[in-house]
């Protein structure tokens, strides 16, 4: 055992040597991961404008000038269309949410300081707290603006009464009947203006009595489930592939690494030295495991940390063991078959690559159109993603985790042994 | 002591091995000489376990190479140089150090001691891309002698180098016989072996010409030595199977020597009295 741990030492020794090999074990998949995951976070949440549909059932004035007003404001991206649309729409996740203004928005939105505060229906996913939150958030501020006019209208209102009983006391030519009325009636309706305006200034908004038309906007949610066909965080799809890529590399390496050893002649070191072929064999294979599993904990503790993806734990180390021996046991194969550096990298990268593209380490599986995904049952790549992904966003049971487990381990265990009986050692 | 009985080893229609019975006592150096392809890589790879023959059997001490025990006694030089590039020197030899279970103190001794012993010591962190092609040979050497092994298998050790490095590998071979080891040296440099071997075999295309010691062959089949005086009586060639007395009775009836050129016959005539071709192509 300390042997083989020394091979394994050793073999790390050179892999950090090598700023290539590096590069593509460590770097490029974080990169990947990083890349790609904020490219699609992009899209749903972040600072951008929320998506969502209006749907003005209403037709009135005020309802047409809200949805303008909507419109403007920099918080959304505004879709008009139908209810049926609207919904599917949110549905089917293009759009984080829709609005319904409904009958009788506009006389509600109107009334000021009698009557309702306007209905507003928003149909969103319950699991979009957040988004929900900024939501509403965003509609209060646009719904204040119905206070603001009438303040404003108020004001003028006094300011107009003021400026009105200054210059009918001042006039000459009002006859004294009509001033002596006016001034009575003037200040009166004055008074009226201002205990208005004054009622206005001491609104509290977010109370939710019922019929409170001090309340900007009466907001009612919907629920409406998305049927969702991939995870909340992008990093979740990414981080997996990420991982894939990594792994891949491990794979890469260590084949040419035990390849390297033939070419070297330093192989013909190690057999005649008192450690046994399946021990040397172990060695490379144990340096390649924990190679993978050194990267894809690194992945994992940069997407835990750092990005926000939650997994669970115990089901992603079962994850990382299977697609470590998968991938222990291709490494093996492709090491077994080829006689030069060159040519076991060359024919394990055209493998890798052609497997990741099939089995999702660059289009998510769950995007994938259904012909693909068929195919890519064929991938290594798909079940060892898929396990990952068990572990983190597709909640697998522990039966679920067995078939990707299973397969895996079967495709490993295959290739291990094919691979370790035709390898030729000693052949220099 | 080193007892090998009818190797044979087979490569398709090349017969690489045939028939190669050999006995090497314990504290000698044994030379096996041969040109490009005569077999001798292949030897020393079924003699150090390295493959299998096709038949034939290889004892070291009573024990087959391929058994764990005689693995702790066996070094190979192998022909290329086998380390890994990039790490350092003491690197490398802290890995194949560490293939032989040996205790920390000892190991780190046997690192300094085979550093010091290839005269390394003052380039132990480099990396081995930077060496020389000599101080590559030399660390190759090194990275053999760490678990201290009784049998020592040298194959072409002087290869690609300088004279310097060269003179210093001799030095190196002559001491691990004064601790008493066992070599087999092979190589395509007459004078290496006639300078380092105690024996020496012959081989071409896989079979073994000729063993013996260098005088012993120079002696069956070196042939005659040419001997030439120049004198007041012109130029006088002739082979000599006995050269002092030949000498002696041609000097009787010459007045003045000019001059004496003796060619004596050495391993290249050797070689060529025994295949009809040059040893080095
Ligand atoms: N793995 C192999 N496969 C096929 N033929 C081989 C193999 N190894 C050696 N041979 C052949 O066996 C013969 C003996 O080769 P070997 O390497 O033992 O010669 P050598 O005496 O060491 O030559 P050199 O001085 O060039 O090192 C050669 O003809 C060689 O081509
Ligand atoms: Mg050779």
């Amino acid at each position: 055992m300390k042997k083989m741990i020394a091979l394994m030492l050793k073999d790390f020794k050179l892999l950090f040597k090598d700023k290539m090999a590096v590069f593509f074990t460590f770097i490029f998949p974080l990169i990947f991961a990083l890349v790609f995951g904020s490219i699609f976070a992009g899209d749903g949440n972040g600072s951008r404008a929320l998506r969502v549909a209006a749907v003005d059932q209403d037709q009135t004035e005020q309802s047409q000038q809200f949805i303008t007003e909507l419109s403007a404001a920099d918080e959304f991206k505004v879709q008009l269309t139908d209810e049926v649309n609207a919904k599917t729409l949110v549905r089917k996740g293009k759009l984080v949410a829709y609005f319904i203004l409904p009958q009788g928005f506009g006389e509600d939105y109107q009334s000021v300081f009698s009557g309702n505060a306007p209905d507003i229906l928003v149909g969103i996913d319950p699991s979009r707290k957040a988004e929900a939150g900024y939501l509403e958030g965003s509609l209060m501020k646009l719904g204040i603006k119905r206070f603001e006019n009438a303040f404003t209208n108020a004001d003028a209102l006094t300011e107009q009464l003021d400026r009105s009983i200054i210059e009918i006391e001042q006039s000459d030519e009002v006859p004294a009947e009509w001033k002596s009325l006016l001034g009575d009636y003037l200040p009166k309706m004055r008074a009226l203006a201002q205990e208005q305006q004054d009622a206005g200034g001491s609104i509290s908004f977010g109370g939710d009595t019922e019929a409170n038309p001090m309340v900007p906007l009466k907001v009612t949610r919907q629920d409406e489930l998305v049927q969702r066909s991939g995870p909340r965080n992008a990093y979740s799809i990414t981080i997996p592939q990420g991982a894939i890529w990594a792994i891949m590399g491990c794979v890469i390496g260590f084949a040419v690494s035990l390849v390297q050893e033939k070419t070297l002649g330093t192989m013909n070191r190690l057999i005649v030295a008192p450690i046994s072929r399946t021990q040397i064999v172990a060695g490379k294979a144990l340096g390649c495991f924990v190679a993978q599993v050194i990267v894809v904990t690194l992945l994992f503790l940069v997407a835990y940390f750092i990005l926000g993806v939650s997994f669970d734990i115990s089901k992603l180390i079962i994850a990382v063991i299977a697609s470590g021996i998968c991938f222990v046991g291709l490494m093996m194969f492709f090491a077994s078959l080829a006689k030069t550096e060159r040519s076991v990298a060359g024919m394990t990268n055209a493998f890798l690559i052609m497997m990741g593209m099939i089995g999702g380490a660059m289009i998510p599986l769950f995007v994938m159109p259904g012909w693909m995904q068929a195919i890519s049952d064929f991938s290594p790549v798909k079940w060892a993603i898929l396990a990952l992904e068990g572990a983190i966003w597709r909640n697998f049971s522990y039966g679920e985790m067995m078939t990707p487990v299973l397969i895996l381990s079967a495709i490993g265990i295959v290739a291990f042994i094919l691979g370790t009986r035709m390898v030729k050692l000693e052949d220099a | 002591m080193i007892i090998v009985k009818g190797l044979q080893k087979r490569y398709g229609s090349i017969q690489a091995v045939d028939h190669v019975s050999l006995e090497i006592p314990t504290g000698h150096i044994f030379g096996l000489l041969g040109p490009n392809g005569a077999g001798k890589s292949t030897s020393i790879s079924i003699m150090t376990g390295l493959i299998d023959a096709d038949g034939g059997s290889v004892e070291l001490d009573g024990l087959e190479p391929k058994s764990m025990k005689a693995r702790y006694n066996i070094g190979l030089v192998p022909q290329s140089i086998a380390l890994y590039e990039e790490l350092t020197a003491l690197d490398n030899l802290a890995f194949f150090a560490s293939l032989y279970s040996l205790t920390p103190d000892v190991k780190s001794s046997r690192i300094d001691w085979a550093l010091q012993f290839v005269g390394l010591q003052d380039r132990a962190n480099d990396r081995v891309s930077e060496f020389s092609g000599g101080m590559k040979r030399r660390l190759n050497l090194a990275a053999s002698l760490l678990h201290d092994p009784d049998y020592i298998f040298m194959d072409e050790p002087t290869a690609g180098v300088d004279p310097q490095s060269r003179n210093k590998l001799f030095d190196n071979v002559m001491e691990l016989k004064e601790l008493g080891k066992t070599i087999i040296y092979t190589t395509h440099y007459m004078e290496e072996a006639q300078k380092l071997c105690d024996r020496v075999g012959i081989i071409d295309h896989g079979k073994l010409l000729a063993l013996g010691t260098v005088n012993e062959l120079l002696h069956q089949y070196g042939g005659d030595t040419k001997l030439s005086i120049s004198s007041e009586k012109g130029v006088k060639s002739f082979s000599s199977a006995n050269v002092s007395e030949d000498l002696t009775n041609a000097l009787r009836d010459i007045d003045k020597v000019y001059d004496i050129s003796m060619n004596r016959p050495d391993l290249e005539a050797v070689f060529l009295n025994l295949t009809g071709r040059q040893l080095r192509d």
